[in-house]
């Protein structure tokens, strides 16, 4: 196992069931797209991206409301990307990750269909290069 | 921070108003050695614009603005016949606003040393796009001033405003502060999500949180009431929205009095409403600026949604043991008071002895907090429905120590273990209260009051010690 799966693992503690639901490739997904970023950062700010999405899914934003226990997963991938980035993160990802995920949940909130999650986020790398 | 307005008349239909000398006047007038001031035009049909006061390029921004809208081009908003509720004195002024929205409304301007930092050709214009008329900025200063003039230490003093929730008065403090920030915030969101937010917030709350914040952020060295604000005003956000995703986990219809957001709503809304202001507050915080103050609030914000978790898992075995219960209370409640101290320590600068002695101060006061808001579930005069935890099933310490008791114990074992309609919650209620339980709860909760105060004492805590020893104390001895 290397080192940089141990940490993955490590921050996937209580997230049982997120590897087998397509975490893995969504964090390889954006590990291609993380490469102007500081090395030692990219897996985690990799990661941050796929919880996020992740939880978005879980938790039925923008679609039909997702039952209690499903909501509470989707908040702590939420939770545990946010100190990935405040941890990891630039000031200006930070900010931009935030407005994305404020982009996505007023876009739900009024009933409107929005852009989709990936494309956000991976403006959202752009933004805050 | 000083507040004040800045009154002026303008001569023509478009007219550049050099406002650099009196901005300059204010700038001396107040003290303000090193900071910011900050305009706002209050007119939908003033701009402001920083540039040379050359009159031929005033002349050039003229015909600019008549060539991007020009007067007279047919606006929609001129079409009064299609208009409701138009004053007797609507102007024709489509192409006024329409230029407006070419310039700005607001803008910031830094000062060091006492002076307006301007560039050799800069002046500050007010922009008139449909005069002549009385016109009015707001302008707001803050920053540090000399000590000779600033107008009251640890206070803000100047303008009150009209509308808020904050204190009437020529003053205003740290709690109007968040208000007026809190308030400042919401007006910017979008609809869909402000609206459910406002009623929240508006209901009040404690506002310990940021109370905790600000109070911590005088300790260091480097104390500046508008950025502990604006963290006060985050945190304060950030818990706001974990009670919307709480209410609809724990399918609650109302909070401090008004209708929660999922039963308002739906839970599709209060998901995005939650989410929405999670995001915002992070972001928020992040534009502070301090890494360890970011990290500090984040881990917190983990904490919290973990042991959400933990106690949704724990209702199958309701009503828990006393270790399960500190688990899920030190992440669900404590970990946000430990961070807003920590938080609020770390932005002054505090030494990191003290902010660890803070961190520990807010980890004991949240959950002696905790247990105390347990108590008042069993307290006919606290304005509460009385025994909601037991219908919802929350963890609760009265609870677990009532299931404890050797006298009431098994009855309550077994009323809980079964379907809890209105007979059955009333009845743990009267078991409860017969028992030592409230007693037990009540002298642990101020027991960790006790503990959370040594904890301080180590820290020089400049003058603060007596407020921070009151707010713990009134944290438990409490009714609501």
């Amino acid at each position: 196992m290397t080192a940089q799966a141990l940490v993955i693992g490590r921050e996937l503690d209580r997230l049982d069931g997120l590897g087998e639901d397509g975490l893995s490739d969504t964090y390889r997904s954006y590990l291609e797209i993380v490469d102007s970023y500081d090395e030692a950062a990219q897996p985690k700010l990799a990661l941050a991206a796929a919880l996020i999405e992740a939880g978005i899914r879980l938790q039925g934003l923008g679609g039909r409301a997702a039952p209690a226990a499903a909501l509470l997963m989707g908040d702590l991938c939420l939770a545990r990307a946010s100190r990935l980035l405040a941890d990891n993160a630039s000031q200006n990802l930070q900010v931009a990750f935030a407005r994305a995920i404020e982009e996505m949940s007023a876009t739900a909130a009024s009933g409107a269909g929005g852009r989709p999650v990936r494309e956000l986020l991976v403006g959202a790398f752009e933004n805050g290069r | 921070m000083i507040a004040k307005r800045l009154r002026f008349k303008t001569s023509g239909p478009t007219q550049f108003v050099d406002i650099t000398e009196q901005l300059r006047e204010e700038v001396r007038r107040s003290g303000l050695r090193i900071g910011r001031i900050h305009l706002q035009s209050l007119h939908t049909t003033v701009g402001l614009a920083v540039n040379e006061n050359e009159p031929l390029l005033l002349r050039d921004f003229a015909s600019l603005l008549e060539r991007l809208a020009p007067s007279g081009a047919g606006y929609e908003h001129d079409d009064f016949a299609r208009r409701f509720d138009i004053a007797v004195d609507e102007p024709v002024n489509g192409h006024a606003h329409c230029r407006q929205l070419l310039l700005t409304g607001f803008t910031t301007l830094l000062v060091e040393e006492g002076e307006l930092v301007l560039g050799r050709w800069q002046s500050v214009f007010a922009v008139e796009l449909d005069g002549p008329r009385p016109r009015e900025l707001a302008i707001q200063l803050d920053g540090q001033f000399d000590e000779a003039s600033s107008p009251l230490a640890g206070e803000v003093a100047g303008h009150s405003p009209a509308r808020g929730g904050f204190q009437a008065g020529n003053t205003l403090n740290d709690k109007d502060l968040v208000e007026l920030e809190l308030t400042r915030q919401l007006m910017v969101d979008p609809d869909p999500v402000a609206v459910p937010m406002r009623r929240l917030v508006e209901a009040g709350g404690k506002r310990l949180r940021p109370r905790l914040v600000q109070l911590t952020a005088q300790i260091g060295p480097h104390h500046d009431p508008l950025r502990s604000a604006a963290l006060a005003a985050a945190i304060e956000l950030l818990h706001n929205a974990t009670l919307i995703h709480d209410d609809y986990v724990d399918e609650s219809t109302h909070r401090r009095g008004r209708p929660t957001v999922a039963a308002m709503e739906g839970a599709e809304r209060a998901i995005a409403v939650g989410d929405f202001y999670f995001a915002k507050a992070t972001r928020l915080i992040a534009e502070i600026g301090n890494s360890d103050v970011t990290s500090a609030v984040a881990e917190a914000l983990e904490a919290i949604c973990a042991a959400q978790i933990d106690d949704v898992a724990l209702r199958g075995a309701f009503p828990g043991d006393h270790d399960s219960y500190l688990k899920v209370v030190r992440g669900k409640t404590a970990a946000l008071f430990a961070a807003s101290c920590a938080s609020g320590a770390l932005l002054s600068e505090a030494d990191p002895e003290a902010v660890e002695a803070l961190r520990r101060y807010g980890d004991l006061l949240g959950v002696a907090f905790q247990m105390a808001d347990d108590m008042v579930d069993f307290s006919p005069s606290s304005g509460k429905p009385v025994g909601l935890d037991i219908r919802q099933r929350v963890l609760s310490l009265p609870l677990i120590y009532a299931a404890e008791d050797r006298e009431v114990g098994p009855e309550v074992r077994r009323l809980l273990a079964g379907a809890l309609g209105d007979a059955e919650v009333g009845r743990v209620t009267e078991l409860v209260r017969s028992s030592d339980a409230l007693q037990r709860v009540g002298d642990e909760a101020r027991g960790l009051v006790e503990a959370a105060l040594r904890e301080l004492e180590a820290v020089e805590l400049d003058g603060l010690r007596p407020t921070l020893v009151g707010l713990a104390r009134s944290a438990v001895d409490r009714n609501s």
